[in-house]
């Protein structure tokens, strides 16, 4: 208590100082002014004696966060296994041809399972493929490109799953799935994650002369 | 009550994995065999010392549902939301590669046929034999030609015994059982024996349905609904004084071959269920049945 009394007596005779020095150096308009305004201009530093010092900071209060790595680990999140009561880690696949269908249901079954508790692990989508149907000509042997299907996959997987609130959820997929989409309940292995990787030849030459 | 629950927990899940284009599910989990049946002796020894004790007698019943095969009609404000939402699609969207296409073969036409024409000038060089406009017409030649089944057919829906009556709605299956001597109308269901799940008993009920032939998923191991009832104070003894119905859910994959006579069943809209079950198991029923 009595240092910042000191201080701020300190401060306020400073003021008062630097006050009449200013009224002395220069010739004020006699209109009144406030003594704090006059002189304190926008600029002004504030010095480490002051009270005011490093009222600006804000740096120092934030989080000390080590810079974030962009590579995905190896297993982002862990497979569950199936319990007495409960299923384990599983994957909702949606597929089907028309893409905006396709991603309206996964975010629907995503926003249902929000809704109803269960916990999302991951929505992610698997690369498109692209079926030729082709048809043979009418006059001749030779086969010509008719259309070009794509067909889109979109991946809800589920961490666990109640027993009990499995036929509900399902039965509401069900009724609500629309026409063209395909839907199919598995489970999650190490396979289908590393599946979605691609492979690296070159390093996988690299690594075997190592070992060789 | 603690016992045919304890045992369905521990049965193990069967793999399914079954593939339609609109209609599929699949489910699939892994336990080993060998560790199931171990744990079904154990439970199994328990029960048999509290099974005198339990009044209730035990049984299991399913929730066969024809899943809808066409989507429903709009309402006549969705239809109106519709097609003001395609509209507004159409006129903020681009004009895609078939459609500039189009507009530049056309173009060159009225060139072509224009007074002074020389091919030289052409900038293009690649000129296709087969225009654009062609194959446009040939695809309407296509569609003409293709027939699409009708959505609504009214004499159909009116059977209802029939599995393929209302696409647009799921419908429930009901059969005609001899309850306490009384015959009536409700989803089919047997009695709870001893040494089996909850799950297998509604299996079993409904394989024991006369000339069934239906290919079924069953949608979890645990049940959806309770039912349960008192016997009449006549009938009640010590060690039977009601019965308690397990509903299980289950959706038909495969329908069976059309049988040529006998409503052995019926396959029922949940607002028509009410005219066929007595009140106070539509009140259980109607819980768990969606009416989506």
């Amino acid at each position: 208590m009595n240092p910042i009394y000191r201080k701020f007596q300190a401060s306020v005779t400073q003021q008062l100082f630097a006050l009449n020095q200013a009224l002395t150096s220069c010739r004020v308009a006699p209109s009144i002014q406030h003594p704090v305004w006059c002189t304190a201009s926008v600029n002004e530093r504030h010095y480490r004696s002051m009270p005011t010092h490093g009222i600006g900071r804000w740096r120092h209060l934030l989080p000390r966060n080590a810079p974030k790595k962009k590579k995905e680990k190896h297993q982002m999140k862990g497979i569950f296994s199936a319990t007495a009561t409960s299923y384990g880690t599983l994957n909702v696949k949606v597929s089907g041809h028309d893409m905006t269908v396709v991603e309206r249901y996964s975010q629907y079954i995503h926003n249902l399972c929000i809704r109803l508790g269960i916990n999302v692990a991951e929505h992610y989508a698997l690369p498109t493929k692209s079926t030729e149907v082709m048809l043979m000509q009418e006059q001749g042997t030779k086969m010509y490109v008719d259309a070009v299907l794509k067909t889109h996959e979109r991946v809800v997987q589920l961490s666990t799953l109640n027993a009990t609130l499995c036929p509900i959820f399902m039965d509401v997929l069900l009724k609500n799935q629309p026409e063209g989409v395909e839907l199919s309940v598995k489970e999650h292995t190490e396979a289908d994650f590393q599946a979605r990787f691609k492979t690296r030849p070159e390093l996988e030459g690299l690594i075997s002369q190592i070992y060789q | 009550m603690a016992a045919p629950c304890g045992r369905m927990a521990s049965r193990p899940l069967f793999r399914f994995l079954s593939r339609f284009s609109g209609i599929c599910v699949g489910h699939t989990g892994i336990r080993h065999f060998s560790r199931a049946s171990v744990s079904r002796t154990t439970a199994k020894s328990e029960t048999e010392g509290e099974r005198g004790g339990s009044p209730w007698t035990l049984m299991a019943a399913v929730c066969l549902q024809r899943l809808p095969v066409i989507s429903a009609d709009y309402n006549p404000m969705e239809q109106r939301f519709k097609d003001m939402l395609h509209q507004i699609e159409l006129e903020k969207s681009v004009l895609s590669d078939h459609e500039l296409r189009l507009l530049e073969e056309a173009e060159r036409m009225s060139r072509k046929q224009a007074g002074d024409y020389d091919s030289d000038k052409e900038d293009d060089v690649d000129q296709e034999i087969l225009l654009a406009q062609d194959m446009e017409d040939t695809w309407e030649q296509k569609l003409k030609s293709f027939q699409p089944a009708p959505r609504v057919r009214a004499d159909v829906d009116k059977d209802l015994s029939s599995p393929e009556r209302c696409l647009a709605d799921s419908l429930v299956l009901l059969t005609e059982q001899q309850v306490g001597g009384e015959k009536m109308w409700l989803l089919p269901q047997t009695q709870w024996q001893e040494g089996e799940t909850l799950r297998q008993t509604a299996e079993r009920a409904l394989a024991s349905l006369p000339a069934a032939g239906f290919k079924v998923t069953f949608l979890g191991n645990a049940p959806c609904g309770v039912y349960k009832y008192k016997l009449p104070k006549a009938i009640r003894t010590e060690s039977c004084v009601g019965t308690k119905v397990f509903f299980f859910k289950a959706i038909l994959t495969d329908s069976p071959p059309p049988k040529p006579e006998k409503a052995l069943f019926l396959w029922l809209k949940k607002n028509e269920l009410e005219k066929y079950l007595k009140p106070a198991y539509m009140l259980k029923v109607g819980n768990f049945i969606l009416d989506l």
